[in-house]
């Protein structure tokens, strides 16, 4: 049995180790271990399956049985995913409905700076938690009309750990690094870049003051997830940021083939080989 | 930092399983982890024996096994995908050492509650209705891993 410091604490606190006092006979309940099979009852006793089972759930009833597209972005705090989607939001035309669910910890700062853009906004405030999870987007969607909203944009928490394990069933997860975070960022974070769809490395404009290598970046992204587009971009002066709109554009053309990663149910991806886009 | 949702989790679990077996407490619960999720090990047992201290599970053993990831490739290939190099943990990448395309992770993405055994002196009447995919046994092996 692995005992840490803390069970050494724990049982000379509270003596847990006395297990010779508990009766040496007992019975065990043991779950089923048919790992082929995601049966009903296995969701039950895996707490991430479950969570991967409401995300698919909600990409049932936002993406299929509503028709809205749903893009999530995801990375550190400022690493530009609000000035980002501000960007993508400016394109879009005048009769498309978009709706933002912006996630953080505390605050009503990024909420305010989309409502500006005269879109849609549901602030969550998790409190204490560092990442949205689909419980948290389904309490949010209730205060946007699903049948007239034709995009929504989800923006996590800013976080490069945990929102790995909480699929919020999008059609594409979007990973923003910045060049202020190194450029051996994407390195420091493969089971991230793992669970996403396309990734954005921004501030490109500054990348030389910082000392970035951005064909490091991007090749450590190749490295870590072989079929990942990377887009290069330096939002707040909207550079490069066309690129990402006709790759959403084409997904959405193409989004009932394909499912990414915010969706659990994960058919390969339909855009073939490896781009960079760079100019 | 969500191993203590997920500990409040796995024990809201570990108390139903109990009451399905009229037992009051619970002795030992076991969990698969998988190495390809960011729960840390360490963390999640601290959480389910500190949350567990005011459960039906206070003295329970925690036993956290780690799931060894399992990926799967287009191209037909199957098996233990390599981990990176030089991470405290094992982090495992998601490249096909056949053809070089991306996998996808068939086990490794666990946190699931394997086992809850509780004192042999409760009702047992319940232990026999259990759906199919569940069962009862001695809790030898369950404890043996101490």
């Amino acid at each position: 049995m692995h005992r840490t410091p803390i069970d050494r604490l724990l049982a000379a606190l509270f003596g847990r180790s006395q297990r010779s006092q508990r009766a040496p006979i007992a019975r065990a309940h043991r779950f089923g271990h048919d790992h082929d099979e995601s049966t009903e009852s296995e969701a039950a006793d895996d707490v991430l399956a479950q969570f991967r089972e409401q995300a698919q759930a909600l990409h049932e009833e936002v993406v299929h049985d509503h028709g809205v597209f749903v893009v999530e972005f995801l990375g550190a705090t400022g690493s530009g995913k609000t000035t980002l989607v501000e960007r993508l939001i400016e394109r879009a035309p005048n009769d498309e409905q978009i709706g933002v669910v912006v996630g953080d910890v505390a605050g009503d700062d990024d909420a305010s700076r989309f409502r500006d853009h005269g879109v849609s906004v549901a602030n969550v405030t998790t409190g204490k938690e560092c990442h949205l999870d689909p419980g948290l987007l389904e309490g949010a969607l209730s205060e946007f009309d699903l049948d007239e909203l034709d995009r929504l944009y989800v923006e996590n928490v800013g976080n490069m750990v945990c929102p790995a394990d909480f699929p919020l069933g999008a059609q594409a997860r979007v990973l923003v690094v910045s060049t202020t975070e190194g450029d051996d960022v994407v390195r420091k974070h493969p089971l991230l870049f793992e669970a996403c769809d396309a990734a954005v490395v921004n501030k490109v404009d500054i990348a030389d003051a910082v000392g970035a290598d951005l064909d490091r970046m991007a090749a450590d992204v190749q490295d870590v997830v072989p079929d990942m587009d990377v887009f290069r971009t330096n939002a707040r002066a909207d550079e490069g940021v066309d690129d990402l709109a006709s790759f959403l554009a084409n997904l959405r053309t193409g989004d009932h083939h394909h499912h990414g990663h915010g969706n659990h149910d994960h058919a390969h991806d339909d855009h073939v080989g490896t781009h960079d886009h760079h100019d | 930092m969500h191993e203590l949702s997920l500990a409040e989790a796995l024990l809201d679990r570990a108390a139903e399983v109990a009451a399905e077996h009229d037992a009051e407490t619970v002795d030992a619960l076991t969990v698969e982890l998988g190495a390809a999720t960011h729960v840390n090990p360490d963390q999640l047992r601290f959480c389910l024996e500190t949350v567990a201290t005011a459960t039906v599970a206070a003295d329970a053993t925690v036993d956290i096994e780690t799931v060894t990831p399992r990926a799967a490739c287009d191209c037909g290939w199957e098996g233990e995908p390599p981990s990176f190099e030089g991470t405290a943990a094992v982090v495992p990448t998601a490249r096909c050492p056949e053809c070089g395309d991306r996998t996808e992770f068939v086990r490794g993405k666990e946190c699931h509650l394997t086992a809850v055994s509780v004192p042999d002196d409760a009702e047992s009447t319940t232990a026999e209705n259990d759906s199919d995919s569940t069962s009862t046994e001695n809790d030898t092996e369950a404890t043996t891993t101490e």
